[in-house]
């Protein structure tokens, strides 16, 4: 078969994957949570459903602006497009295709979307949230690309997939750390989840979205932990791949992926379900030291530590 | 000599000829009659001098009497455990007093309150804006005074402006309310904010105002009243009806059983307890900390289900009648209370330990609203709000009613000033409520549990009672009057005191830390809807109407009936 329709194919399943798993994931992770505070919680199926009602619902905007059209679909076309960078357990599809700086432009790019969709409503809630994002961004983005910089300094190459399986180094531990931090920061958990603050403003910068709109940005969110804590197994913890199995090395690969990410959300919710939230200028302290600590597991990592 | 003559003849020497009357009014309780012009002086006396406490105002409509309007400030003067009332007396033609809030501030709210009310004008306010009656409410009509009738219902107006701050300069306007998610109750705070900071506030409330006073002094009797006040507060009702009916007492100088005024602590103590929980669990909800939230409210569950055994009802208990309480607390149900306490006792412990590790919680508590004892003097805050501010005011100590006078009260102060402080005030409190109750049941007297009361009470006699609720002090005054109804019944609730400092602790803060500082003085709020029934399997909507909802509680106290015989 033409290679370019296997790799088409290989990237429509991929695809397909990211956008039905993660919201199962999201299921799973509610239900922890809500084992942890004594609650009988929603069934597994719930963001499903939620997503479903949401889409067939009508898109009120308050606002003419063609940025808080946009805003929704680009934030969720460019984690998309990021997802096919991910290797979960198997080799990505476009796995040359980019390596990790083009990761990390991506997911910049889907969080700046909720920024500029925030700022083009009028509503001041939606405003001091999208202030509050770009501030945290700034810090957590820096936190997470030093992290996995420091793998790829380990594994001689900047393409995710490559580093897949590099032998684990004490400058590891710092660099899992500060990835776990932030990954908790970008999924927009406890005690991080400060750009949204429901208690405070209301949901921030996603305070006038609702119907497709606001299921489109959820999804966004659901993918986000699927690949996020992708990343986290394959890169800092050695990776048993099934490369020599044909597909069905590949479907084990995966399921076994799923396992683990299900497991990191296990910390994930322990986390998010022990802490009350940071104020902003606490949480924006605390991750300029997490710099300071990414960059000593760099230094580390350049001497081959 | 007694306390309360002694702090008369010190007012006597020192007010001198501008007192034009003093006397007492039931034990603890003083009265000084002075000119309208001379209110702002003698109230600064009382305030800077005798150190008393201003809780609130009152205005009262004498116009049948010919003796035109009166205006009584209360205060408290908490070391000789003492009300003093300050009382002038206008005409009817052109009502006006001075204004004592230049020099007690803490009266700001209670002087425009008589104003909205009554129409008697206090001269000199630094801020004379409406602050009970509606926006639209057409001048001129002063709900409390007697020709208007209690149903009033004026024409509703269209666009009328609401006279609230303007923003200076390059700030951004939050609006907080009317309906907001971690406010329960309507209140509308619009904040000016720079970046995060907050830089100003003003307020707007009372839109739930329902007018209850007036229906007291105008359809009510007696023994009606204490289930209207009960159902002031959604929360902490119990200390309305026992403020209320203990203030009937006082005037009527009813001797109530003792063993009623054991059950009266026992419940209230019991009621603090539910509260305080559900407060943790609403202040870790507000800090997104919904797992506190959870877990509080978990623990608190059985004590709701305790207090329908005792009382019949889960919250809106209905056990008050002046002169005592309606159901006894039998020796039988003792051990329940014993263990259901005894369980939350144990559980909170943990909870203490808890919160008092938890860095990040600490984080957003510590030096997070804080409000100086100064502010909390001055502005008149009580309850846990004042004594996290080193201001050691507890009316179960200061005036202690009920059975509170033959139990050892161990009052919590704190010193931090902020959210934090108010926090460990209110965990403490509640393991101290547990000892209490534990205390009350082991010595609890024989019966009976109330006297007969005939609601026939001379008019003219007044009796002031405060109750030490879960959020602060609750004032009720009462002035008896003809038809077997009070004449005058005024009531402050501890909230109302708590909310005037509110632009102060606020100022300055991030808007992060303002949810935070709002619920640490517990705000109180209240809300009732009918129930919604979806049956899953049929997937059909169905509305239970208050009837049905009414019988099905019946079909249920029977069942509980049954099996406990």
């Amino acid at each position: 078969m033409n290679p370019a329709i296997v790799t088409t194919l290989k990237a429509s399943a991929y695809i397909g994957l990211t956008l039905l798993a993660s919201p199962l994931l999201e299921g799973v992770i509610r239900k922890i949570k809500a084992f942890i505070q004594s609650r009988k919680g929603p069934p597994v199926s719930q963001p499903y459903l939620d997503l479903a009602k949401l889409l067939v619902k009508e898109d009120l905007s308050s606002t003419p602006s063609l940025v808080a059209r946009l805003a929704p679909p680009a934030a969720f076309a460019s984690v998309l497009a990021a997802s096919l960078f991910v290797p979960y357990g198997v080799a990505a599809p476009a796995a040359r295709a980019g390596d990790l700086f083009l990761f990390i432009y991506l997911i910049t790019f889907s969080s700046t979307c909720v920024m500029a969709g925030g700022l083009s409503h009028s509503s001041p809630f939606s405003h001091i949230g999208s202030s509050r994002e770009m501030m945290m961004l700034i810090t957590i983005e820096a936190v997470i690309l030093i992290s996995l910089l420091i793998v790829g300094v380990s594994g001689h190459t900047a393409l995710l997939s490559s580093l897949v399986g590099t032998s684990f180094r004490f400058s590891f531990v710092l660099g899992l750390i500060c990835y776990l931090f932030a990954m908790q920061a970008m999924l927009g958990k406890l005690p991080f989840d400060i750009p949204e603050a429901e208690q405070e403003i209301m949901g921030g910068p996603f305070v006038e979205y609702s119907g497709p709109s606001l299921a489109l940005f959820k999804w966004t969110f659901y993918m986000k932990q699927l690949f996020f804590g992708s990343l986290f197994f394959n890169l800092f913890v050695g990776w048993p791949h099934f490369a020599g199995w044909g597909w069905i090395g590949s479907v084990v690969s995966f399921a076994i992926n799923f396992l683990a990410v299900l497991i990191l959300g296990l910390f994930v919710v322990l986390i998010d379900a022990t802490n009350p939230r940071l104020r902003i200028d606490q949480s924006l302290r605390f991750f300029a030291g997490l710099i300071g600590v990414a960059l000593l597991g760099m230094g580390l990592a350049a001497f081959g530590l | 000599m007694t306390e309360s003559s002694r702090i008369l003849q010190d007012i006597r020497s020192h007010l001198g000829d501008s007192a034009l009357e003093c006397s007492e009014l039931h034990a603890s309780a003083v009265m000084v009659t002075v000119a309208p012009g001379d209110l702002p002086d003698a109230s600064a006396f009382l305030d800077k001098t005798l150190d008393a406490r201003f809780v609130i105002s009152a205005g009262t409509d004498f116009r049948r009497a010919g003796k035109g309007f009166r205006v009584d400030h209360f205060f408290s003067q908490d070391r000789c455990k003492t009300w003093v009332v300050l009382r002038a007396y206008t005409s009817a033609e052109d009502p006006k007093v001075g204004s004592i809030t230049p020099r007690v501030p803490a009266a700001g709210w209670a002087e425009r309150e008589f104003q909205d009310l009554l129409g008697i004008k206090a001269e000199g306010h630094p801020d004379p804006r409406r602050l009970v009656l509606a926006d639209d409410w057409p001048e001129g009509i002063h709900p409390l005074r007697r020709d208007v009738p209690y149903n009033i219902r004026p024409e509703p107006a269209n666009n009328v402006a609401q006279p609230m701050a303007v923003p200076k300069g390059n700030v951004v306007v939050v609006p907080i309310g009317p309906f907001f998610p971690v406010l329960e109750e309507p209140a509308f705070l619009k904040v000016f904010v720079e970046g995060e900071e907050v830089v100003g506030l003003d307020y707007r409330g009372f839109f739930n105002h329902r007018g209850i006073e007036k229906l007291g002094d105008s359809k009510l009797t007696y023994n009606e009243i204490p289930f209207l006040a009960e159902r002031i507060c959604g929360i902490c009702g119990f200390v309305h009806s026992t403020s209320y009916v203990q203030a009937v007492e006082n005037a009527a100088g009813t001797d109530v059983p003792l063993r009623a005024k054991y059950i009266r602590s026992i419940v209230l103590e019991l009621e603090r307890i539910h509260s305080h929980l559900l407060w943790l669990g609403i202040a870790g909800h507000i800090l997104g900390f919904d797992t506190v939230l959870m877990q509080t409210w978990r623990m608190r569950e059985p004590l709701m289900w305790l207090m329908e055994k005792i009382t019949g009802n889960r919250k809106t208990y209905g056990m008050n009648v002046v002169g005592g309480v309606r159901r006894d607390i039998p020796k039988e149900s003792h051990s329940e209370i014993l263990e259901t306490v005894g369980k939350i006792e144990r559980e909170w412990l943990k909870v203490i330990s808890a919160v008092i590790d938890d860095t990040p919680l600490l984080m957003r508590l510590s030096k997070v609203g804080v409000f100086t004892p100064q502010d909390a003097r001055d502005l008149g805050s009580v309850g846990p709000t004042a004594r996290g501010s080193r201001q050691p005011i507890d009316t179960r100590i200061d005036h202690p009613y009920a059975a509170y006078d033959r139990i050892e009260v161990r009052g919590i102060w704190k010193d931090s000033c902020d959210v934090a402080a108010r926090t460990l005030v209110r965990l403490e409190e509640t393991l101290e409520s547990i000892r209490e109750v534990k205390q009350l049941l082991a010595e609890m007297p024989e019966r009976p549990i109330h006297v007969e009361f005939t609601e026939a009470i001379p008019p003219g006699l007044e009796g002031i009672s405060a109750v030490e609720a879960p959020r602060g002090e609750v004032i009720h005054y009462v002035l008896t009057g003809e038809d077997a109804r009070p004449y005058r019944w005024r009531v402050r609730a501890p909230t109302y005191a708590n909310l005037q400092a509110l632009g102060v602790s606020l100022k300055g803060m991030s808007i992060a830390d303002l949810p935070i500082t709002l619920g640490s003085m517990d705000p109180c709020f209240s809300c009732t809807e009918r129930v919604q029934v979806v049956d899953v399997r049929s997937r059909s909507v169905r509305i239970i109407t208050g009837r049905e909802l009414s019988d099905m509680a019946r079909r249920r106290w029977d069942r509980a009936g049954r099996s406990r015989r």
